[in-house]
C-alpha cells in the first residue's frame, strides 16, 4: 500500500484536485453560464495562501499558529475568491453566451498581467519554497486534503440540485426569460452559481500552493481556463460526475503520457479534438446512454446551432 | 504628453492596429459564417510568420530538417532581394490558408455533420492550436527565431522629422505593413462586398440552411472561407513577426488572446468591427505610458471588459435578442 501510495499518490491527488477545479466551472454551467473565470479565482487563492506561508509580513502569525495556518490560509483564499467572484460577477453576468466567455477570459488575462508584474506575487519568477501542509513529507497525503474536500463538493452539489436553488438554476438554463417571469430572479441567482464556483476556485488554489510547493502565473491562464473546460465537456457538463472524471482524465493524461516526453502535448491536443469529435455528451453522458433503452431519435438539425447562431449581429 | 510623441504614437498605433485588423479579420468571417470563434487561428498565424522564415532564410539553427528549403537560395539573382521577401510573405500566407482548410476538413467539419455543441468545436479547435503549436516545438525547436533585418533591403526609415525638438520616425516597415493590411482589407471588401463568392458567403452566413436549397454549396464555401481566414491569418503572423522582428512557437498564442479582444471590441462577426477594433487596440497599446508598459498587454483585455460592460455587442455590432 505504501509502495503505491508513494508510486502513484501524487497523481492520484493530482486528479482530485483537477476533478475540484472542474466542478467549479461546473457550477456556473448549472445556471447555463459558460465562464472560464475559474483558473483567476484558483490563482488567486493560491497566491493569497503562498503569501501568507512564505511573506515575512506573516511570519508573526505563522509562529503563532503553527499548523493551524493551513486552514486559515484555506479559509482566506475561498472568501477572497469569493469577494472577487462577486465584484466580477455582479458586472459580467449581465453578458451572455460567448460573451460571458470571453469577458471572463479578459477577467483572467488581467489577473496574470497584474499578477506577473506585482512585487507581494513574486514578479515573473512567482513564489517559491512554500511549505508543505502540516509538514507533509511527501506529495500523497495531499490526498487526504482533496478528497475529502471533492467528496464534500459533490455532496453540495448533489443537494444543491435537489433544492430549491437548484431547480431555479436548472430553470435559467433551460430558459432564463421564462424563469425570469415566474419569478426566478435570475442575475441573483446566476451570480449566486458564479460566486459558489468562484469559492472553491481559491478554496483549491489554497490548498494547491503548498502541494505544487512553488505558484506563479502561469497557474491562472487562458490555457489552464481550457483545460479546465474541456475537462467538464470530455467528462460531461450535465452531470455532477462529469467534471470529475473530465478533470481526472485529463489531470491524469499529462503524468500518464509522461513516457512519450515532448510528444505529450501534441497527444493531448488530439486528446482534445478526437474526444470532442467522438464524445459530444462527454464520458458519463455516452455511459448513461449506454445504460439507458434509446429514446426515440430526432433528425438533427442542419446548420449551427440556433443558439449560437443567434448571437450573430 | 508632447505632440511629437502623442504624433510618433499615433503612427506606431496605426502601424500595428492595422495588423490586428486584418488578423482578426480571419476570426470574424469564421465566426460570421459557423458562429464558432476558432481557437486555432492564433497558430495560423505562427505558421504563416514560420513559412515565411523557412522560405526566406531556408534553416532553424537547431535543426536540420527544413534545411534547403529556401525558395531563393544563396547566390540566386532574388536572394536578399524585398522582392523576395514580398514573394515569401503572400506564399507563406497561401500555405497557412492551406492549412486552415485542413483544420476546418478534420476539426470542424466532423463535428458540424453530427449539429454538435458549438462548445466542443472551441475544444476541438484549441486541441488543434496544441498540436500545431508543440509540432512547431518538436520540429524546429522552441528558440525564437530573428526575421533578416534587411527583409525589404536596407531601407531608411520612410519618413523621419523634427517637430518640438523631437525626432519622430516613421519605419519604413510600418509603412509597409499599414499599405499592405490596407491593401488587403481593400480586396476583402471587395470581394465579400461585390463579387459573386461574397454574395454567397453572405448568404450561407446569414442562413445555411436557405442557401443550401438556393443551390450554394455550404461546404464548399466553408473552406473558401476557412482559406481566405487562415490566409489573412498566416499574412498577419509574418507582418507582425517583421515588425517586431521575431517568431517563437507561442508566437500567436498571446496575438491570439489578444484578437478575441479586438472582435468583440468591434462587434462579433462583424467585418468593419473587426478593422475598428483592430486599430482601437493598438492604439490604445501604443498609448500606454513606458513607465507601465508591463501592463500593455493588459490594455486590450481592460478595454475589452469595460466595453462588454457597457456596449456588450460590441462598437458596431447590432444587439441581438439571444437565448441561452
Amino acid at each position: 500500500m505504501a509502495d503505491f501510495l508513494q508510486t502513484y499518490g501524487f497523481l492520484i491527488a493530482t486528479m482530485l484536485q483537477a476533478g475540484l477545479l472542474g466542478l467549479s466551472l461546473y457550477f456556473p454551467l448549472q445556471a447555463g453560464q459558460l465562464s472560464l473565470a475559474s483558473p483567476g479565482f484558483y490563482a488567486l487563492g493560491g497566491y493569497v495562501a503562498a503569501i501568507m506561508l512564505t511573506n515575512p509580513a506573516f511570519a508573526g502569525l505563522r509562529d503563532t499558529l503553527g499548523s493551524a495556518i493551513f486552514p486559515l490560509t484555506w479559509l482566506a483564499g475561498a472568501v477572497l475568491g469569493g469577494l472577487l467572484g462577486v465584484v466580477v460577477g455582479v458586472p459580467a453576468l449581465r453578458l451572455r453566451g460567448i460573451y460571458l466567455a470571453l469577458a471572463t477570459i479578459a477577467f483572467v488575462e488581467i489577473l496574470r498581467v497584474v499578477a506577473l508584474n506585482l512585487t507581494i506575487t513574486g514578479g515573473a519568477v512567482g513564489i517559491f519554497g512554500i511549505p508543505q501542509a502540516f509538514g507533509f513529507q511527501d506529495r500523497w497525503p495531499y490526498i487526504f486534503l482533496f478528497g475529502p474536500l471533492l467528496a464534500l463538493t459533490l455532496l453540495f452539489a448533489w443537494q444543491l440540485e435537489r433544492s430549491r436553488v437548484g431547480r431555479a438554476l436548472r430553470a435559467i438554463r433551460e430558459d432564463e426569460l421564462a424563469a425570469d417571469a415566474m419569478g426566478v430572479p435570475p442575475t441573483r441567482y446566476k451570480v449566486l452559481a458564479f460566486v459558489i464556483g468562484a469559492v472553491l476556485a481559491g478554496l483549491v488554489g489554497a490548498m494547491s500552493a503548498p502541494f505544487l510547493n512553488t505558484w506563479n502565473a502561469k497557474q491562472g491562464t487562458f490555457d489552464a481556463s481550457i483545460t479546465i473546460l474541456a475537462a467538464v465537456l470530455i467528462g460531461g457538463s450535465r452531470n455532477i460526475w462529469g467534471p470529475v472524471v473530465g478533470g481526472a482524465l485529463l489531470g491524469a493524461v499529462p503524468e500518464v503520457l509522461r513516457f512519450l516526453a515532448d510528444w505529450r502535448l501534441v497527444i493531448n491536443g488530439l486528446v482534445l479534438v478526437v474526444a470532442s469529435l467522438y464524445l459530444p455528451q462527454g464520458i458519463v453522458g455516452a455511459l448513461s446512454r449506454l445504460s439507458r433503452p434509446r429514446p426515440p431519435q430526432r433528425p438533427p438539425v442542419q446548420g449551427p446551432p440556433v443558439s449560437v447562431a443567434e448571437v450573430k449581429p | 504628453m508632447e505632440l511629437s510623441q502623442l504624433l510618433q504614437n499615433l503612427l506606431n498605433g496605426l502601424a500595428i492596429g492595422s495588423v490586428y485588423a486584418i488578423f482578426a479579420l480571419g476570426y470574424t468571417l469564421v465566426f460570421s459564417i459557423l458562429g464558432i470563434i476558432n481557437f486555432a487561428h492564433g497558430a495560423v498565424f505562427t505558421l504563416g510568420a514560420y513559412f515565411t522564415y523557412t522560405l526566406v532564410v531556408g534553416e532553424f539553427s537547431n535543426n536540420g530538417l527544413l534545411r534547403g528549403l529556401t525558395l531563393f537560395p544563396n547566390g540566386s539573382p532574388f536572394s536578399g532581394q524585398p522582392l523576395t521577401f514580398a514573394l515569401a510573405t503572400l506564399l507563406g500566407a497561401a500555405l497557412a490558408g492551406l492549412v486552415a482548410v485542413l483544420i476546418e476538413r478534420l476539426a470542424f467539419r466532423p463535428m458540424r455533420s453530427r449539429s454538435a455543441d458549438p462548445l466542443l468545436a472551441l475544444v476541438s479547435s484549441l486541441g488543434v492550436a496544441l498540436v500545431i503549436v508543440n509540432l512547431i516545438q518538436l520540429l524546429v525547436g522552441a528558440e525564437i527565431y530573428s526575421f533578416p533585418d534587411n527583409a525589404y533591403g536596407d531601407t531608411p526609415p520612410a519618413l523621419s522629422f523634427t517637430l518640438g525638438g523631437k525626432v519622430v520616425i516613421i519605419r519604413t516597415v510600418q509603412v509597409i505593413i499599414f499599405a499592405v493590411s490596407l491593401v488587403m482589407l481593400a480586396v476583402l471588401g471587395y470581394v465579400i462586398g461585390r463579387t459573386k463568392i461574397g454574395k454567397a458567403l453572405r448568404a450561407v452566413a446569414e442562413n445555411p440552411g436557405t442557401a443550401s436549397l438556393l443551390g450554394i454549396s455550404v461546404d464548399r464555401f466553408i473552406v473558401i472561407t476557412f482559406f481566405l481566414s487562415g490566409f489573412v491569418g498566416g499574412l498577419a503572423g509574418t507582418l507582425v513577426g517583421t515588425a517586431f522582428g521575431v517568431a517563437g512557437p507561442y508566437f500567436g498564442v498571446t496575438y491570439g488572446l489578444k484578437e478575441l479582444a479586438v472582435i468583440v471590441l468591434g462587434g462579433l462577426g462583424s467585418i468593419p468591427g473587426a478593422v475598428l477594433g483592430g486599430l482601437v487596440i493598438g492604439l490604445a497599446e501604443a498609448f500606454v505610458p513606458a513607465d507601465y508598459s508591463a501592463y500593455k498587454d493588459a490594455a486590450a483585455f481592460a478595454l475589452l471588459f469595460a466595453i462588454l460592460l457597457v456596449r456588450p455587442q460590441g462598437l458596431l455590432g447590432r444587439s441581438a435578442i439571444q437565448k441561452v
